[in-house]
């Protein structure tokens, strides 16, 4: 029965991560911004909600709250503050690479940690993207080589969220140099291996505490059991990963698209000119309107997207659900943070005010997971029926690189 | 809990209507178009088979008159399940929705304004028509007045038991051969709303002509009429509400709540007929470009496609939004015209982007006569109703504090 009501736990929660996120994370988003980081403190108390597990099977450990819970939690912490959430131990895409690429027993042991008391300090990584295509062949240029008892991997990542802050890294690699993108695999390769360095902290345009920076693998060696082989279909289980993760990007874009469309709203509530506050313009007021279709159709697309996982429809259907609302929320972003600088006029260029600072997490994160582009192939592979070819539908660096 | 699953008669509705939509509607949907009516025959049979589906709870007759012995704090299906059909409807044929027996857009302001007197008079005369169809319409626009509905100079004046009414009202649907048509006039237009008044006007009441029936760019098939009014005798009896409902501001609020209801209804009639465009490119693609090799130039196209698609669901989710508030009795003006204004954009632009990814072949009235006739039908979503402008005045005075015009 089509509803848009959240269940009363659903509400309870969201209504405690929304009072928590305007009171703890928004005042500070400006330090967690010049810090670069969010702190212990802010770490801690989103820890002691225990939100970070609640998409998490409970086989795996986790709450098993589903994906639309998720969303919500991923929404309301956003809207105290974009940026937060990427430097949030629990909320990267480490727990979603390993609960869709690892077996049961390896997602069980890799999610374990991010339970115990002390996690708010502890963190993971997915390392997916180079730097640049490899120009002889598709595929990456990283490649783990088959050694007796194991793996060895060499080259280079990029654009890792919280890189150096990881205490194990999910790293991709080429594993068959003839088969191109489906020749991938992945990793798990631990802060500790000598052949891991962190090679430097990207200067980013926004999302400062997500802490992204490069991986080196300098013959790292890993154990046959530290590879993820996605439950037998590999190509499937990342496209699944992908999808997962851009929708909770997703929804961390609706909560940034809500708080400059209210930001944006007040201010042309009390700002007057000509005698008369700017909301009283058509061209203004047409202007948030639009906005706000954005943002409202963003959100409940979301949030379908998510209740197609959650209702175990089919995977097409959740791939093409997913990839719409990915592809509208990051559009939809974009526009709301965009229109709240203008609405603001040379005030929302200075950064005394909240905007310009989600115009640019807007662009970066519109580049976490699968870019919008990169949605709407995914969409139409699905609508036309065509294979799902990872080349295509996965954002390889030979495309638009992204963010993991 | 969030959850967008039909419930089984809103999934056997959709799943009816567009079987029948395949293999009966569509096949005569260009005729239509051509002989500018839909087939009197066609009507009366999907009349007859609705009855015969509906049984003894007829969910039209529930979203025409408003359900039997409603509990006000009970959620229903209504609208939910009406704007499943219409968007099946629309998908089938763009005009049919509107052309369908009944009380038409003059069945809400009835539902919401009329006495019980009037409820039972008007809207008896729909709930069995095996003898003869029947239509009922809404006279709101004038030369002089269209999205300025406070504009209207259609007068009325009292005279003994009756009210004379003198003017012009333009743009009806199917106000030609409706049975009844309610008229909006006002008793001083300095007054402005406060002035208004809505009146049932009865066929065959002396004075009341119906005068040219439109050529339009699309939804050919459906009758649009001027309607006549030279000092038409109404009796007071059909004063929406009677004398005291007109105290107070409600006479202009009449011919507003009308719409919170078919707004959405409207909308998701765009989503149809969008729909259809968007499936129709989507297949053309599937059959005429040479998906096997790979040409740099389909991701382009692929591209497309997916942005009408999802410029589609947008509004979609929009639309089951107000349609969900409005069951659950719940305020939702401003969703109402969120989902008019998205679903006419998104419709609009889906039925030019088809065409321009069928290329050539999208413009042949023979071949691909649909898309063309789509793209005929789609840009008045986004005019009647309320424009995409007007829509967006219902939106900003319930974002901004204070604004009450511009």
């Amino acid at each position: 029965m089509i509803s848009f009501e959240p269940t009363e736990d659903q509400k309870l929660i969201t209504g405690t991560v929304s009072d928590f996120a305007k009171s703890t994370l928004a005042p500070r988003a400006r330090d967690f911004e010049k810090a670069q980081a969010v702190d212990t403190a802010a770490r801690r108390a989103v820890h002691e909600l225990g939100l970070s597990l609640a998409a998490v099977p409970e086989a795996l450990g986790g709450q098993g709250l589903g994906l639309i819970t998720a969303t919500l939690i991923n929404e309301e912490l956003a809207y105290g503050d974009p940026a937060a959430p990427f430097g949030l131990p629990g909320f990267g895409a480490f727990l979603i690479a390993a609960q869709e690429l690892g077996s049961d027993e390896q997602a069980q042991a890799l999610i374990a940690p991010f339970a115990d008391p002390a996690a708010h300090d502890r963190f993971g990584a997915v390392a997916w993207s180079e730097r640049k295509p490899n120009r002889a062949r598709p595929g990456f240029i990283t490649i783990a080589k088959k050694v007796s008892g194991g793996w060895e991997l060499t080259g280079a990542k990029a654009f890792v969220g919280n890189a150096d802050l990881a205490e194990s890294v999910i790293v991709f690699a080429q594993v068959d140099e003839q088969a191109g993108w489906n020749g991938v695999g992945a990793f798990v390769v631990s802060k500790a291996n000598p052949g891991l360095r962190v090679a430097g902290r990207h200067k980013t345009l926004g999302l400062e505490c997500g802490h992204f920076g490069e991986i080196v693998l300098e013959g790292a060696k890993v154990a046959d059991t530290d590879r993820l082989e996605g439950r037998g279909d590999f190509v499937a289980a990342c496209t699944r990963f992908f999808a997962k993760y851009s929708l909770i990007v997703a929804a961390r874009q609706v909560g940034l698209a809500r708080l400059a469309f209210d930001v944006s709203r007040e201010y042309c509530d009390i700002r007057k000119a000509f005698g008369k506050p700017i909301g009283h313009f058509q061209d203004i007021a047409f202007t948030l309107a639009d906005r706000h279709m954005d943002a409202e159709s963003a959100r409940e697309l979301v949030r379908r997207g998510a209740w197609t996982w959650d209702a175990g429809k089919e995977q097409g259907k959740c791939l093409l659900a997913t990839a719409q609302a990915v592809a509208h929320a990051h559009q939809v972003a974009m526009r709301c943070a965009d229109d709240a600088v203008q609405l603001h006029g040379g005030a929302g260029f200075m950064r005394d005010v909240i905007v310009e600072k989600l115009m640019r997490d807007a662009k970066q994160m519109a580049l976490c997971g699968a870019s919008a582009e990169q949605m709407d192939q995914l969409a139409a592979a699905v609508e036309l029926g065509l294979p799902l070819d990872p080349a295509l539908v996965w954002p390889t660096p030979e495309t638009q690189a992204v963010l993991t | 809990m969030i959850d967008f699953e039909l419930n089984t008669q809103q999934r056997m509705l959709k799943e009816a209507l567009h079987d029948m939509g395949k293999s009966v509607i569509r096949p005569q949907s260009l005729g239509w178009d051509r002989e500018k009516t839909i087939d009197l025959g066609f009507l009366r049979n999907f009349y007859m088979m609705s009855q015969s589906l509906r049984g003894e709870n007829n969910p039209m007759e529930d979203f025409n008159e408003g359900p039997k012995n409603r509990d006000p704090g009970k959620p229903v299906q209504t609208n939910r399940t009406a704007a499943m059909g219409a968007e099946e409807l629309a998908w089938a044929d763009a005009s049919i929705m509107l052309s369908l027996p009944g009380p038409g857009l003059g069945g809400p302001p009835i539902r919401a304004s009329g006495t019980p007197e009037q409820k039972e008079r008007f809207f008896s005369i729909f709930r069995d028509m095996s003898d003869e169809l029947r239509w009922g319409a809404y006279g709101l626009t004038e030369p002089g007045a269209g999205s300025d509905v406070a504009a209207i100079r259609t007068s009325c004046k009292r005279d003994g038991d009756a009210y004379i009414l003198n003017g012009r009202k333009c743009y009806i649907t199917m106000g030609g051969r409706a049975s009844w048509v309610v008229i909006f006039a006002t008793v001083d237009p300095a007054l402005g709303r406060a002035g208004h008044r809505a009146f049932v006007v009865e066929k065959g009441t002396p004075g009341f002509f119906v005068g040219k029936i439109e050529e339009k760019m699309g939804l050919r098939a459906n009758e649009t009429a001027e309607l006549v009014l030279e000092d038409c005798r109404v009796p007071a009896a059909n004063l929406l509400g009677g004398e005291e409902k007109y105290q107070t501001k409600e006479g202009f609020m009449t011919a507003m709540k009308t719409f919170d209801n078919t707004r959405p209804l409207v909308a998701a009639m765009a989503c149809g007929i969008g729909r259809a465009a968007y499936e129709y490119a989507r297949d053309f693609v599937k059959d005429n470009y040479v998906l096997g090799r790979p040409i740099p130039r389909y991701s382009a196209i692929a591209e497309r496609l997916a942005r009408v698609g999802r410029n589609l669901e947008a509004a979609r989710i929009l639309t089951w939004k107000a349609v969900w508030m409005a069951d659950h009795h719940l305020p939702n003006a401003k969703e109402a015209s969120m989902s008019k204004a998205l679903a006419g954009q998104a419709a609009i632009w889906a039925c030019i982007e088809a065409i321009e990814i069928c290329g050539a072949h999208g413009t042949l009235s023979e071949d691909h006569a649909l898309l063309e006739k789509w793209f005929r039908d789609i840009k008045v979503y986004d005019i009647f109703e309320g424009t995409g402008q007007i829509q967006r005045i219902v939106i900003s005075k319930r974002l901004l504090t204070d604004l009450r015009a511009f």
